[in-house]
């Protein structure tokens, strides 16, 4: 129940408890006292004499009430029903502007009225709130760049000398086992350090895309080239159901970065024998590519926390593919910078289909 | 071939020193900008590797000024941004190629080989390993006397190493060569690929050529 429906319905029963407490005071009036009065003046008068004389009937008095307490009652009413709108339109007004911020509009204030009443104070302490909110994203921000910063000496440095005693000749086998095995990590971890560089550069929003007119149904067929190599060893089949000719404007690079991303994805996470299909079409007004895969399904509880970063839906997946768990965070960021949207459909058990949809030249 | 390296981590620098002198280069090295820019300009280097972040002058004015004075010294950048833009902006000044930290060492002395040798590059139509040909105008490629179909991404492949025999091939250097990637594709495409080329062009015959270096890359070359 909304404020003004039970200010009113407060209001309301009041001006009927006023009401009924006046129509009862005349009443009474009417009928006790007047009554009385009037039995008084019959025994006087039929002392005297019986001429007759005009007097005010009960039923008229009621009339008379309804006919002024009703027309109040509904005045006050619609007034109350007015008054409370007026008095509460800058509450609609703020919680509207609330429901605006999320995270990546927390530098934005909400305007105030600046008459200084109390909903201008609630504005003010919600800028306040959005303010500090707004710093600590900043600094999550700054910090997660700049660790991705700091590590990347470090690795460079492991890296390096790594690759320096790999090239001492008189290692024994087992010894330049190990060190590759250490090279494969520190490569791996350089991988996940470029992935959250570039996802803590978009969110600081310091990466230009560089936008031209791009043939995206090529970018398509090269990537289900690579896709069908790409899946080979796995045995599963890749197919590209339709492709037609698109162009798009975006950044050739990211658009390419994104398309493999989603085929490694839909052959890793795949079956073996299993069977990975692509379609490239027009639709209301956007180009849509979809990308579907046989594997397992994605339950429905983790379906919305895929794209979270270093999301992996089975904990056990992790260990056995190799991979940065930022593909698909990787994807999302390239999909909504070229004002498009990216979605995933799946179950236990069905195909599980990746949608892209990016605005046509 | 003289190499200036120039890198503010001590340990960096020491290892890639000491990888370029394996490499039988000679290298000097500097750790900052201002020390580089009067070396460059006294010294004749065969290339520079200049990280972008240094003490004082960074390594994008340095090169700016080197290139001013007309030095045209082969430069290869280098930098923890890894930024697509600073990229462009360092190829825009005249580097001649770009490496994003943290690299492989391998990458590294690949790419610095690749500087100082594009001037002689192979440009021969047919290119030749033993007995593993390549005709880069028809796009055949034979081994001994059997011709060997290739889907267009296989032949970039094979000219790239051929073009690059008896070097080491880092996978990073052939992502960007063949597929034209600027970014770590995060998949084994390159391996899978090399793979499939191996299959035909090693798989029926003696020697192998296309030898598999762990933990650097890919080299294509007559003898183990």
């Amino acid at each position: 129940m909304t404020i003004r429906t039970r200010l009113n319905l407060w209001y309301s029963a009041i001006l009927c408890a006023v009401a009924l407490v006046v129509v009862a005071a005349a009443l009474y009036h009417e009928l006790v006292l007047e009554h009385r009065h009037h039995r008084q003046i019959v025994k006087e008068e039929s002392e005297r004499s019986q001429t007759g004389e005009p007097e005010i009937n009960s039923g008229d008095l009621v009339d008379i009430l309804t006919w002024t307490v009703t027309p109040a009652v509904v005045l006050g009413l619609a007034g109350g029903w007015w008054l409370t709108r007026r008095a509460l339109t800058p509450v609609t007004k703020l919680t509207n502007a609330v429901e605006k911020i999320h995270e990546k509009n927390l530098g934005e204030k909400i305007p105030r009225t600046g008459n200084g009443d109390e909903l201008d104070r609630l504005t003010e302490v919600f800028n306040d709130m959005t303010a500090r909110l707004n710093d600590s994203f900043n600094r999550i921000r700054e910090f997660t760049l700049h660790a991705s910063h700091e590590l990347k000496t470090p690795l460079t440095i492991l890296c390096g000398e790594t690759e320096t005693e790999l090239r001492d000749e008189s290692l024994t086998s087992d010894e330049r086992e190990r060190l590759v095995s250490h090279l494969d990590e520190v490569r791996r971890l350089s991988k996940i350090v470029d992935g959250l560089t570039l996802l803590a550069k978009a969110d600081a929003g310091q990466i230009a895309l560089q936008f031209e007119t791009v043939r995206f149904d090529e970018l398509v067929r090269d990537n289900f080239a690579d896709s069908q190599i790409l899946a080979e060893p796995q045995g599963v089949q890749v197919e590209l159901a339709a492709c037609a000719e698109i162009s798009v404007r975006g950044d050739r690079h990211r658009l390419r970065q994104l398309l493999l991303n989603l085929a490694d994805n839909a052959v890793k996470y795949n079956q073996p024998n299993g069977r990975v299909t692509m379609n490239l079409r027009r639709a209301e007004g956007f180009a849509e590519f979809k990308i579907s895969n046989s594997g397992p399904g994605i339950p429905p509880e983790i379906l919305p926390r895929v794209f979270d970063r270093f999301f992996r839906g089975d904990p056990a997946h992790s260990q056995t593919l190799d991979g940065c768990g930022l593909g698909l965070s990787i994807a999302q960021w390239i999909a909504s910078a070229h004002g498009g949207k990216i979605q995933v459909e799946s179950a236990p058990s069905k195909l599980t289909t990746v949608t892209v949809r990016l605005p046509l030249t | 071939m003289r190499v200036l390296v120039v890198e503010d981590e001590k340990k960096t620098a020491s290892f890639v020193r000491k990888a370029l002198q394996a490499e039988s280069f000679a290298v000097d090295v500097m750790a900052n900008g201002e020390d580089a820019l009067l070396a460059a300009t006294g010294t004749p280097f065969d290339a520079i590797v200049l990280d972008i972040m240094l003490p004082g002058r960074d390594g994008l004015s340095v090169l700016r000024q080197l290139r001013e004075r007309k030095n045209t010294t082969p430069v290869l950048l280098l930098s923890a941004r890894g930024e697509v833009n600073e990229r462009v902006e360092g190829l825009n000044l005249g580097a001649d190629d770009y490496l994003p930290k943290p690299f492989e060492l391998a990458e590294l002395v690949a790419r610095v080989r690749a500087l100082v040798r594009r001037v002689g590059e192979n440009k021969s139509v047919v290119l030749r390993v033993a007995d593993l040909t390549l005709d880069t105008l028809t796009r055949k490629a034979r081994r001994a006397e059997t011709e060997i179909e290739l889907t267009s991404r296989e032949y970039r492949l094979l000219e790239f190493l051929m073009r690059s025999a008896g070097r080491i091939c880092g996978r990073m250097m052939i992502c960007e060569k063949v597929w034209d990637y600027n970014f770590d594709p995060g998949t084994n495409l390159v391996d899978v690929y090399i793979r499939r080329l191996r299959g035909k062009i090693d798989a029926d015959f003696e020697p192998k050529l296309l030898h598999t270096v762990r933990g650097a890359g890919y080299i294509l070359k007559e003898q183990q």
